[in-house]
């Protein structure tokens, strides 16, 4: 067998395995025929072990052959020659995607077997694993992109699986309102991400990252675009990791995002999710390099990022809020790592955070045990030291800093009355102008859609 | 098509209306302006202390209302208790629609659970019509007209599923069932013909007679006669074709077109409305919701929350909130009375009105008094307004309450004063939502106090009148073809009799149709188990009268020299016990099937039931542990303290071990802090941070593993294994100083005595009497203390079955008991021992003081233990539908130690599910019967007490409220597991090391969650009493306690005398005697044979291979194992 084959048999198995896995897991309720838990979980052990295989014997071949650099060509979907354009399916294996794709199974795999006895006989059982390999497939497609389409059809299925799985609970209202939430923000950020994807194509004809970023392999390439070119795409791509990473302003959801299962907690904001916006900044580094506003940018939000969060964690009382902080907290260091270049440094980072922090996320509701342990080992409460930073800041600023912090930094309360309220406002001068239109039209008066009414079921019954 | 674009197009534009900022006429700057100016206007007002209401009367609306609040207390210590404790002086059928009402939850469970239950035979139809006579009684034959009596309608609505539900359902129903086509399928094949036959000779016959003849009627009788003909005639026209070559199916769905027709024009004719009797105080707020849809609770609530999670918080956040002894409305004032020139809209103003308030020196009662006066309440609805409020967030409310309360329990007690405080800072904030989403929604800019009549008025002037008409006529509808009442009949009715039939319909509402099937459920339960126990006595009682006849003619054959020598013998045998150990167990339902099994293994053996904390009321503090707590029943405070220390020799290692857990536990500490912050856990996570991955893999997919690897590790640090307990006191008074540890000599006799007094095992004790407590150990589970002993307050009892053998083995102990009539032999042990209820682990304490004589004895339980043990955790798994049920007992104990250390184990075990008896009495009378681990099991012996029964008088005071307590919360946290319990585990989050919430942010959630009552069949604890009813009734007058659980029907309760195997049954203030039902009860060789291959409920059977002359009756049991 060839080098070349070995890899692109490897590489194929690592893309489709969690593809199969949606396909086998999606369809047969799509027809009415729900499988059983323990066929979810053999398919879904199936999907991921093949996967990981895989993965792990392309990174043996790589060392093995010495090649940094694997691309992966699945055959060009669209060319159309007077435009300039064309499209075509390309994953790339290289130091960044490589060990991205192996933690992503590892934890994947971890998180379905933990799962697989968590949601026991749970309604929604079969509903978490399908966005579960949704979620899979999506980051395996967004770590290994080779063009900036394929990692934005990655990005998008990673945040619509986490959406969806924030409002896994949807029999109650703040899950679902708290998953619209963190939907609206990865529209403005998948926004953010698709304005710069076209212009990127304008720019280079193709949205592969060579073209873009350089032919050297990852870290060692080296952007070829210009300038003043660079900075609005460079900008766009920040504001969409930063929606992705939650950094500030956009930290207000991750919080709310503690709403599903833990476990889809764990793997989404402890693990991958939220480090798939460090991802793309990894990505187009070579981009951020050219300017140094553009790593100015990405230090300053990383490091405000990481003083907000850590600030905010401290004054959380519930465990899964303060972690998410904690989380949070290392993603804005991660940025600004990534901002000063520290590439190698932040690739590490990562890949330890989110393995500590997916331990936290599960051991959660452990705390209360884990809690007296200590205390039974240290002989007494915990006494938790008034933090450095109490101690830092003076006195008659405490108050104020604790309220700011408590309050969250104001952040959502700002983004609704900025950026919400305007949109809806306009959005609802344009309805009020069009039924206005249509009834000058049909001459009568349109009717309001019929609102029904949610009232508790035991109320209803005991009226009666 | 245009037209229904645009109908797409404002349903999604309503849509966004909702999620985000509402109608676009009024800015947001302006609304911010009025709110402010609305409220600020009130406190104005306010300065001017007229017209407030009395600070007395709302003092006393609050400690009314906090008496409602959940009162479970932090979940570090949880206590079983009646989660409608508050209205116990009712009786439990109002109560619980009472708490419907209060807390808007289910009463019972659903209809469709019940009918589920009909279906299976879990309900039989003979108990909803005992049911339903008992109900109804002298009503039951009531005549409706021709129509029967209330008593078969009402049976018929019970037992077929008629359809309920709005209108807009009805009309779907109607459609998709083909309803007016074919009859239900549930139609009785005599009643069908019956429905044709009499349809066609009235259309074709009769009814032009009739026709005729209602010329002559009064002026409402002609025109419901005159409708009932136009739809005759109307429903004709449907149909074409010759009437006389219809068709059988022609004349079925013509028969059904008219039949609905007549069943609509009739309801017409009634008024159909049901009274509704209780017209709960609605908030503003339900108002505004109403014409709404705008909440303004989802305003206040989060930050109310998130301030109360800080407030109450014992040490879980690195910054503690500021101000917080100064009380829970200072510590908001103090925080929030600060300039702010961002946050949400809704409050802006507040910050000025909180300095303005500060400014004032102005007190959480002042403040109260100011915002009812700005809501516009008036003095006589105080009560229910305060009570609403209160409830709206009553997990946390209750939690501030129960430590402002009970301070004690915690690290940081709350300040006297925060529930007030809480109710001042919620009418704050309320005030300010209210209004702006007022002045949003309803452009309503007038003073708040207004808001309320203005609501009514405009819910009055929108609300469609909700109609019941065609509701009602479905009903009718559906009943008359399971009833036979043909259209003939129906057509004929008079107006009276149309009016009775639907409001015979409507009195016999929901809830009074839930309540009747869970009469019936239970009264099948209940009769089951008394003639269980019945019969299986009976039984005993056979087989001992045949063994003695046996006994007896041996004797006869060896002859009077014989017969003197074994007389001689049996005498001396009398004061010592013939049984190989003795073990006495907590009373705990879980602990039947281990106690059944130890039985079986060992038929010579004994078993014993007492509260587990074994009368050692003490705080305890391991070797290991931090701190004292307390070993007892919650009701109970001690006074004693015992303290476990690392033996003598071993004095240095124990000193040594500490230091290097300290020293580890300090570095955990700080790694679990550090990895939260920044710096720290900037190291932590680069450098060491992938290291983590090898325990979260095996943690998550080897957990029995990963966990003896941790225990063999652990190993090296944790105490000697030999240690000792200070139990004995040399210096008064009692405290938890050195010297003043433990219990004097005397104390001791009386703990001793007291227990085997109670189970009456003052006589015939064995060479080994062993004692174990329990507790569960569970992993990833908040409410791990919940599955502990309850009669410890939610502790492991394993320390009082240690210290209690420590006194019982006490030579002084023992002879200070001689003295009072209780002699122990001098080769009686008493070995205290621990069952961990959850991986099935039995550990036995101080086994280095037991005396080389006793090794064998010791040996020999052991090993009946260790495969009892295993046996228990086998039926245990048949539970489990994650565990196979082909499983060895071997593979079954491994699986439960898998379970218990499995981070992602939701349902560790199942707790008290299922509990649904409690047995009060000797052993040999429920020994060999299956209980299918559903009761709690008290030895008492009625014939070593008195004539009064003081011995079941102290055992009553404790088990009644206990077992009551765990029952009733199991009923209620299962009936509605969102309501009253902690609803799904899975979102769980820990907040403030007190409670748990869903997700990111909810009311703290007291109760049971939905994993742990799942398999619970929620009723009414069953007490079966060896006693005689006098003395019971004796018992129920001296304690107020028992009094209000047994007549208020929160218990149900039965006295059973052994001797003749009768049962007599507490109803109506005295005790009945009971009928059995049946005469056979089922027989199996061995439990295991009973429950393989089985998951559900199991019935009652005698187990044993002694009672197989019994199984002659018995055909196919496979199939009777099921209810």
């Amino acid at each position: 067998m060839t080098e070349e084959l070995f890899f692109h048999i490897c590489g194929v198995v690592v893309v489709a395995s969690p593809l199969l896995l949606i396909a086998i897991l999606g369809i047969p309720p799509l027809i009415g025929r729900p499988l059983s838990e323990g066929t979810i979980n053999r398919f879904t052990y199936a999907a991921v072990n093949f996967g990981l295989l895989a993965a792990s014997l392309i990174l043996i071949g790589m060392l093995v052959t010495g090649r940094r650099h694997v691309p992966i060509e699945l055959g060009h979907w669209i060319e159309l020659e007077e435009l300039h354009f064309h499209f075509h399916l390309k994953f790339v294996f290289d130091r960044l995607s490589v060990p991205f794709v192996i933690l992503t199974f590892l934890l994947c795999g971890t998180i379905g077997a933990f799962t697989s006895r968590y949601l026991h006989r749970e309604s929604g059982y079969s509903r978490f694993y399908i966005a579960y390999a949704l979620f899979m497939f999506g980051m395996i497609a967004a770590t290994l992109a080779g063009t900036i389409e394929v990692l934005f059809f990655g990005w998008e299925l990673v945040g619509l699986s986490s959406a969806l799985l924030i409002a896994f609970f949807h029999e109650r209202r703040s899950p679902v309102q708290n998953g619209l939430r963190a939907w609206c923000i990865y529209r403005i950020a998948d926004a953010a991400f698709l304005i710069a994807a076209i212009w990127m194509h304008h720019l280079a004809g193709e949205g592969d990252f060579d073209v873009l970023m350089g032919r050297g392999a990852w870290p060692d390439g080296k952007a070829t675009i210009a300038i003043a070119q660079a900075i609005p795409v460079g900008l766009l791509l920040i504001i969409a990791a930063a929606g992705k990473s939650a950094l500030v302003p956009f930290s207000g959801w991750l919080p709310r995002a503690m709403e599903g299962p833990t476990s889809s907690s764990a793997i989404f904001y402890g693990a991958l999710s939220v480090h798939l916006g460090a991802f793309l900044l990894l990505r187009i580094s070579p981009l951020l390099e050219l300017s140094l506003w553009l790593s100015g940018t990405v230090v300053v939000l990383g490091l405000a990022t990481a003083l907000f969060a850590s600030f905010a964690g401290r004054v959380q009382a519930d465990v899964k809020t303060a972690l998410a902080f904690a989380s949070l907290t290392q993603v804005g260091i991660i940025v600004a790592e990534i901002g000063l270049g520290f590439r190698y440094i932040a690739l590490i980072h990562i890949l330890g955070h989110a393995a500590v922090r997916t331990l936290q996320l599960l051991r959660a509701p452990t705390l209360l045990h884990d809690y007296k342990v200590l205390e039974d080992a240290i002989g007494g409460h915990m006494h938790e030291s008034p933090s450095a930073i109490s101690r830092v800041i003076p006195e008659r600023w405490k108050r104020r800093w604790y309220l700011f912090f408590l309050e969250r930094g104001y952040l959502d309360s700002i983004l609704d009355q900025v950026f919400v309220r305007p949109f809806v406002v306009s959005f609802k001068a344009f309805d009020r102008w069009e039924r206005r239109f249509t009834d000058f039209l049909s001459g009568d008066k349109l009717e309001e859609t019929e609102e029904v009414q949610t009232r508790s079921e035991v109320v209803e019954e005991l009226k009666y | 098509m245009v037209d229904l674009r645009l109908k797409c197009r404002a349903e999604v534009m309503s849509h966004l209306n909702s999620l985000f900022l509402g109608r676009s006429k009024v800015t947001m700057k302006s609304i911010s302006d009025t709110v402010e100016g609305l409220v600020s206007d009130s406190s104005g007002v306010g300065t001017s202390q007229s017209g407030f209401i009395d600070a007395k009367q709302i003092d006393h609306a609050v400690k009314h209302a906090a008496h409602l609040l959940p009162s479970q207390g932090p979940i570090t210590a949880f206590v079983h208790h009646n989660t409608l404790h508050a209205l116990e002086d009712l009786k439990f059928g109002e109560a619980v629609k009472k708490g419907a009402k209060l807390f808007g939850c289910h009463p019972y469970l659903t209809e469709a659970q019940y009918r589920e239950k009909l279906s299976v035979g879990r309900i039989r139809s003979e108990d909803l019509e005992a049911v339903l006579f008992d109900h109804l009684g002298a009503h039951a034959d009531v005549l409706l007209g021709v129509l029967g009596t209330r008593l078969t309608l009402q049976k018929t609505i019970l037992e077929y599923p008629l359809h309920d539900g709005p209108e807009v359902d009805l009309r779907w129903v109607i459609a998709d069932s083909n309803a007016l086509f074919t009859f239900r399928a549930d139609t009785p094949e005599s009643c069908r013909k019956k429905f044709i036959s009499e349809t066609r000779q009235w259309v074709m016959r009769d009814f032009p007679k009739d026709a005729q003849q209602s010329g002559q009627q009064t002026d409402k009788a002609q025109r419901l006669s005159s409708e009932i003909q136009t739809a005759v005639q109307q429903t004709m026209t449907l149909f074409p074709g010759r009437i006389e070559s219809w068709s059988d199916r022609t004349w079925e769905a013509f028969g059904l077109h008219l039949q609905w027709r007549i069943c609509e024009v009739g309801v017409s004719f009634c008024s159909g409305k049901p009274v509704q009797d209780w017209v709960p105080y609605r908030r503003v707020r339900d108002l505004l919701l109403q014409l709404t849809g705008e909440d303004s609770d989802e305003l206040v609530h989060p930050l109310l929350i998130q301030f109360s999670a800080m407030f109450l918080d014992q040490g879980f956040s690195h910054w503690e909130l500021p101000n917080r002894d100064l009380g829970f409305f200072e510590s908001f004032l103090e925080m929030f009375a600060q300039k702010s020139f961002l946050g949400d809209p809704w409050r802006r103003g507040l910050s000025q009105h909180l300095m303005r308030l500060r400014g004032q020196n102005v007190t959480a009662m002042e403040c109260i008094q100011q915002s009812l006066q700005s809501f516009g309440v008036s003095a006589d609805e105080v009560d229910s307004f305060v009570e609403q409020k209160l409830l709206a967030l009553r997990g946390f409310a209750g939690m501030i309450w129960q430590l402002e309360d009970q301070g004690n329990r915690v690290l940081k007690p709350m300040p006297k004063g925060s529930l007030l405080g809480f109710l001042a800072v919620r009418l704050l904030l309320e005030q300010y939502a209210v209004s702006f989403l007022a002045k949003r929604e309803l452009n309503y800019a007038e003073k708040l106090a207004g808001l309320r009549s203005f609501c009514l008025l405009e819910i009055g002037r929108t609300e469609k009148p909700s109609s019941f008409a065609e509701r009602n006529a479905f009903r009718v509808f559906e009943i008359s073809q399971i009833l036979g009442w043909s259209p003939k009949l129906m057509g004929r009715l008079s107006q009276g009799q149309w009016q009775v039939l639907v409001k015979e319909i409507n009195a016999f509402c929901g809830v009074q149709r839930r309540q009747i099937y869970h009469l019936a459920f239970e009264r099948k339960y209940r009769g089951q188990a008394l003639d269980a126990i019945a019969l299986h006595s009976k039984r005993l009682n056979q087989l001992r009268a045949k063994s003695e006849s046996s006994v007896a003619s041996e004797k006869n054959l060896k002859g009077l020299a014989g017969s003197k020598k074994q007389d001689g013998q049996s005498e001396a045998v009398a004061g010592k016990s013939t049984s190989t150990f003795q073990i006495i167990c907590c009373i705990d339902d879980r602990e039947e099937s281990f106690r059944r099994y130890l039985e079986e293994i060992d038929p010579s053996c004994e078993t014993y039931g007492a509260a587990g904390f074994f009368a050692v009321v003490m705080y305890f503090r391991g070797a290991s542990d931090a701190f004292y707590s307390p070993l007892c029943p919650a009701v109970v405070t001690p006074t004693h303290y015992v303290r476990e220390t690392a033996g003598t020799p071993f004095q240095k290692t124990a000193t040594r071990r500490s230091r290097q857990r300290r020293a580890i536990g300090t570095v955990t500490q700080k790694v679990h802090v550090g990895s939260r912050t920044f710096a720290g856990g900037w190291f932590g996570t680069v450098a060491l941070g992938t290291l983590a991955t090898f325990p979260l893999v095996a943690r998550v997919l080897f957990p029995r593993a990963t966990a003896k690897l941790r225990d063999y590790f652990g190993g090296f640090v944790s105490p000697p294994e030999v240690t000792q307990v200070e139990y004995e006191r040399t210096v008064d008074p009692p405290s938890d100083a050195e010297d003043h540890l433990g219990y004097s000599v005397s104390e001791m006799a009386g703990i001793v005595q007291r227990l085997l007094e109670d189970i009456s095992l003052t006589k015939r004790l064995s060479r080994l009497v062993i004692l174990c407590g329990h507790g569960s150990s569970s992993l990833n589970n908040p409410h791990e203390s919940a599955y502990n002993c309850g009669a410890c307050a939610g502790g492991r009892g394993g320390p009082n079955a240690r210290v209690f053998s420590r006194m019982a083995n006490d030579p002084r102990v023992r002879r200070e008991l001689a003295t009072r009539g209780i002699v122990i032999p001098d080769d009686t042990v008493f070995v205290g021992g621990y069952h961990n209820t959850c991986d099935d682990n039995v550990t036995f304490y101080e086994l280095e003081l037991l005396p080389t004589t006793h090794r064998k004895d010791f040996q020999h339980a052991w090993d009946v233990i260790h495969q009892a043990r295993c046996e228990n955790a086998l039926e245990r798994c048949r539970r489990f539908n994650s565990a196979s049920l082909t499983m060895t007992p071997v593979e079954a104990l491994q699986h439960v130690e898998a379970r218990s250390e499995d981070l992602s184990q939701a349902r560790p075990e199942y707790n008290h599910a299922t509990n649904a008896l409690c047995f009060v009495g000797r052993r040999q009378w429920s020994r060999g019967l299956y209980l299918d681990r559903r009761s709690f099991l008290q030895t008492y012996d009625p014939t070593k007490d008195d004539e009064v029964g003081t011995i079941l008088n102290r055992i009553l005071q404790a088990v009644i409220p206990v077992c009551a307590g765990i029952n009733l919360e199991y009923y209620f946290s299962c009936v509605d597991h969102v309501g009253y319990g902690a609803g799904n585990k899975l979102p769980h989050n820990i907040v403030s090391l007190l409670g748990v919430m869903d997700g990111a942010a909810s009311d703290l959630r007291p109760g049971l969650y939905r994993q742990m009552t799942e398999i619970h069949e929620p009723m009414r604890i069953l007490f079966v009493i060896e006693t005689k009813p006098e003395i019971m009734q004796r018992v129920i007058d001296q304690n107020p306690g028992i009094a209000l659980l047994v007549k208020g029907q929160w218990v149900q309760l039965a006295v059973f005398n052994q001797e003749e195997a009768t049962v007599k049954l507490y109803q109506d203030g005295e005790f009945l005697p009971y009928e059995l039902q049946s005469d056979y009860l089922d027989v199996a060789s061995s439990s295991s044979d009973w429950y393989r291959g089985w998951r559900d409920h199991l019935k009652f059977a005698s187990i044993g291979k002694n009672f197989a002359d019994f199984e002659k009756y018995a055909g196919n049991t496979r199939d009777r194992r099921d209810f």
